[in-house]
């Protein structure tokens, strides 16, 4: 019953609209107007729309001019891996709370995450003389380390190979 | 009578723990009790243990698809067997790559409960509603003096303290549930839905969805002799499908076909088993790897992208015009038309 009525009405408003636009002299066909009707310029408008997609970066021999470095071609035989991110970086963030507490955070990993906790743990103590603190997520694949060591894990990391 | 959920309980135990339940089952007759009394199985279990194809492992069978997305170095594609409906006893016709980004995530099963809770209730609307004080007919005059007659003091007969009073705290109106978990969390929980399919041996590849009977024993026969388990999800790409398999599953509970934009998490927890055809495979990979490498929305993404394919947005805007005024006018009409004798008259004279 209301099927039969949408229908009806459909056909009742496509008709209506194609009345209107034949009448009404603002709407008529360009063609009658003595206007010349062309897509040729729609690309303009194509060209702006944007992808969906990230990019995959071209292929750099070493650093790129900007200072990115892209991941080596063949994974580091390491018992772990660390995936890059979406955008081709190292997955090393900073983290702050409370203005005072200061954390760095590992994220993307996958593999035995306790062989390179025990790494990241070496490489601290190497490098400001005491072992920092750190939180293993294993279900998430995530290292919490206390303080802010965000630039020298990078680099660290960007050295193996990851 | 061991119910239908302890069963499928003990068969995913079976399916997880493997021979070494077994082991440790003998161990414990012995008198060592090694094994903890969860694990234990009943030595009167109704039901045959499935008989396991092994997984395919080794490297010289063909494989008959690749993925088409490109997988990351340090992974390797998940493998399993391809079968074919077209007869009983048929033998798997070869092994197919499963991208490992799809098909071998890490487990999560929070994320898995998220999603599953978030499908129960977005959709929830619950309609109960009680009358308030305010809405309880009466109650407006104060029933007796402040003062003088010994009894205690009220405003009305229709607080809450009354009986037939209005209820003080209660539901009211109709209330919505409605939230909406992250895409890229939604996206994932399909992952880890089909990663488990798989791990659990309860994921089937299937070529084409092609019977050669409409009969429904034949499909059930076929469940039955290869162990798929109780309830079989059949999944396909595309709007036509064989006539065959619709016809068998219109009627059948335990057996259902979805088109593969359909899948979601709480039907794969409910139906045991998966079935998904190569063209089903190939479309879920491309749409769940594509959240992987996209930008976050500048707009929504049902709107054009330049390599999504979606209406213009010009047409989008007409059609939904139209669909408006077409709405509008049939519910009226219809309203009209309904209304029974004695109300057609009054509903006209209001304005449209």
């Amino acid at each position: 019953m209301s099927a039969s009525v949408r229908s009806m009405s459909l056909t009742v408003c496509r008709a209506a609209t194609v009345a209107y636009r034949a009448f009404n002299p603002a709407t008529r066909s360009l063609r009658s107007r003595g206007f010349i009707e062309s897509t040729e310029e729609f690309r303009f408008v194509e060209r702006l729309v944007p992808p969906s997609r990230i990019p995959t970066p071209p292929k750099h021999e070493g650093p790129a001019p900007s200072g990115w470095i892209p991941p080596s071609a063949t994974p580091p035989s390491l018992p772990y891996m660390i995936r890059r991110s979406r955008m081709h970086n190292v997955p090393v963030y900073s983290d702050i709370k409370h203005g005072n507490q200061h954390s760095t955070l590992l994220r993307k990993i996958e593999g035995d995450i306790w062989a390179l906790n025990k790494d990241v743990k070496e490489f601290l103590l190497g490098l400001t003389g005491k072992e920092p603190p750190t939180q293993v997520n294993e279900i998430t694949g995530t290292i919490r380390i206390k303080g802010l060591f965000d630039k020298e894990l990078k680099d660290r990391l960007l050295k193996k190979g990851f | 009578m061991i119910s239908s959920h302890t069963r499928v309980m003990f068969r995913a135990t079976l399916a997880i723990c493997g021979r070494t339940v077994a082991k440790r089952f003998i161990s414990s007759l012995s008198g060592e009790s090694a094994l903890p009394s969860n694990l234990r199985l009943p030595p009167n279990l109704i039901g045959v243990a499935p008989q396991k194809r092994a997984f395919p492992s080794s490297s010289d069978l063909p494989v008959l698809r690749r993925c088409e997305a490109d997988i990351p170095a340090h992974l390797a594609p998940a493998q399993t067997w391809l079968e074919s409906l077209g007869s009983r006893d048929s033998e798997p016709l070869g092994v197919v790559d499963l991208h490992p980004d799809v098909f071998s995530v890490p487990l999560r099963l929070d994320i898995l409960h998220a999603v599953e809770v978030w499908q129960r209730n977005f959709k929830r609307i619950s309609h109960a509603k009680v009358k308030s004080r305010a809405e309880v007919s009466g109650g407006g005059r104060k029933p007796w003096n402040q003062k003088g007659s010994g009894r205690a003091r009220h405003g009305s007969i229709r607080s809450p303290l009354w009986r037939g009073g209005g209820v003080a705290h209660g539901p009211r109106g109709p209330s919505s549930y409605y939230y909406m978990l992250p895409m890229k969390v939604r996206v994932q929980g399909l992952k880890i839905a089909l990663t488990a399919k798989l791990a659990q041996d309860y994921l089937h590849i299937v070529d084409s969805l092609e019977i050669p009977t409409p009969d429904p024993h034949y499909l059930l026969d076929l469940v039955k002799h290869r162990q798929w388990g109780d309830s079989v999800l059949i999944v396909d790409v595309g709007d036509e499908f064989p006539q065959n398999i619709l016809k068998v599953t219109e009627d059948m509970k335990t057996v259902n076909i979805i088109p593969a934009i359909g899948l979601n998490v709480h039907s794969m927890l409910k139906h045991e088993s998966l079935v998904l055809t190569l063209e089903a495979v190939k479309f879920l990979e491309k749409k769940l790897l594509w959240h992987d490498v996209r930008y976050a929305p500048l707009y929504p993404f049902k709107l054009p992208y330049s390599d999504l394919p979606s209406f213009s947005l010009h047409q989008m805007l007409i059609d939904g015009l139209e669909w408006i005024i077409v709405m509008y006018l049939s519910a009226v009409l219809t309203r009209n038309l309904t209304a029974p004798i004695h109300c057609r008259g009054s509903i006209g004279e209001q304005v449209i």
